[in-house]
């Protein structure tokens, strides 16, 4: 592992980590379980598409666990590292039918899994299974919130390819 | 790879489906509201909402922590409990099944529900 990709894995971290801590201190809108934006994810799908699935996956990592140290919210970790990793496991199939006028469809596919995710996280840890009658709520807002940060990612994919000359 | 109109065409289909199945738990929910309080999957409170006449609180305790769950004709809350994170404090009322009230670092689940144990079968 080089210098240079190291240290773009570590720039990009300490950006998912400070939008992620950002977006916890505004309060959500709809105060929900797992509705929420999800601007982090900006990075993350940017990393699925310009860094490969190794490097995505390491700062998602990086970022979920250190989120959750620095909130103070371990039991969000739970869903987070669900959530997180069923999107992952979803965009990186995706990403090589995609081309890169197409970042928001990869950011839209892993919203709705990161809500599966939760979902199936809650169900285990509450033994509730019902719980999936909010499933659909939940995938409304995962399209939605996926759409938003998938165009974030496409146009600063725009502006950022003649600035990094990736 | 495909044209992005394909690509379009799926996220509205997803989101098209997405909404017909909420509005479908909405709308095949039975008459009447039973909340259903379970705690690690076990039920340990059912209060039929709509027999309710004068609101009151009470307080779940379990291994994990307490929740203060307050109901009203109609409709349920958590009105207090001692978790970090507050969600379930924060949802606020809820009188459907469309948005279940989880507290996760209690493990504790209110679902309102139809009234008979089909509610949720009965579905899928």
């Amino acid at each position: 592992m080089n210098i240079r990709r190291i240290t773009r894995m570590a720039l990009l971290t300490a950006i998912a980590l400070t939008i992620f801590v950002a977006e916890a201190q505004i309060p959500a809108p709809v105060p929900i379980y797992g509705v929420k934006l999800g601007l982090a994810n900006i990075v993350t799908v940017w990393a699925v598409f310009l860094l490969g699935p190794a490097d995505a996956a390491m700062i998602l990592l990086a970022r979920v666990v250190l989120g959750s140290l620095i909130t103070g919210q371990m039991m969000a970790l739970m869903y987070s590292l669900g959530g997180g990793l069923l999107c992952l496991c979803a965009m990186i199939p995706l990403r090589k039918v995609l081309t890169d006028r197409q970042i928001w469809v990869c950011s839209v596919a892993g919203a709705v899994f990161h809500n599966i995710g939760q979902i199936l996280v809650a169900i285990a840890i509450t033994r509730t299974p019902s719980l999936v009658v909010y499933l659909p709520v939940l995938l409304v807002s995962g399209v939605i919130t996926g759409l938003f940060t998938g165009l974030c990612a496409q146009f600063l994919h725009e502006r950022m390819r003649k600035l990094l000359r990736l | 790879m495909r044209s992005t109109r394909f690509w379009v065409l799926i996220v509205a289909a997803v989101l098209a489906v997405s909404l017909l199945a909420a509005a479908v738990v909405r709308l095949a929910s039975p008459g009447g509201s039973v909340a259903e309080i379970t705690v690690d999957g076990q039920v340990v409170e059912r209060i039929d909402l709509d027999r309710v006449t004068e609101g009151y609180t009470f307080t779940v305790e379990d291994e994990w922590g307490s929740n203060t769950i307050q109901v009203e004709p109609g409709r349920i809350r958590v009105l207090e409990a001692d978790c970090p994170d507050q969600v379930c404090v924060r949802q606020g009322w809820i009188s459907d099944e469309v948005t279940p009230i989880v507290c996760l670092p209690h493990r504790l689940v209110i679902q309102v529900s139809g009234g008979t144990d089909a509610g949720v079968d009965a579905l899928s």
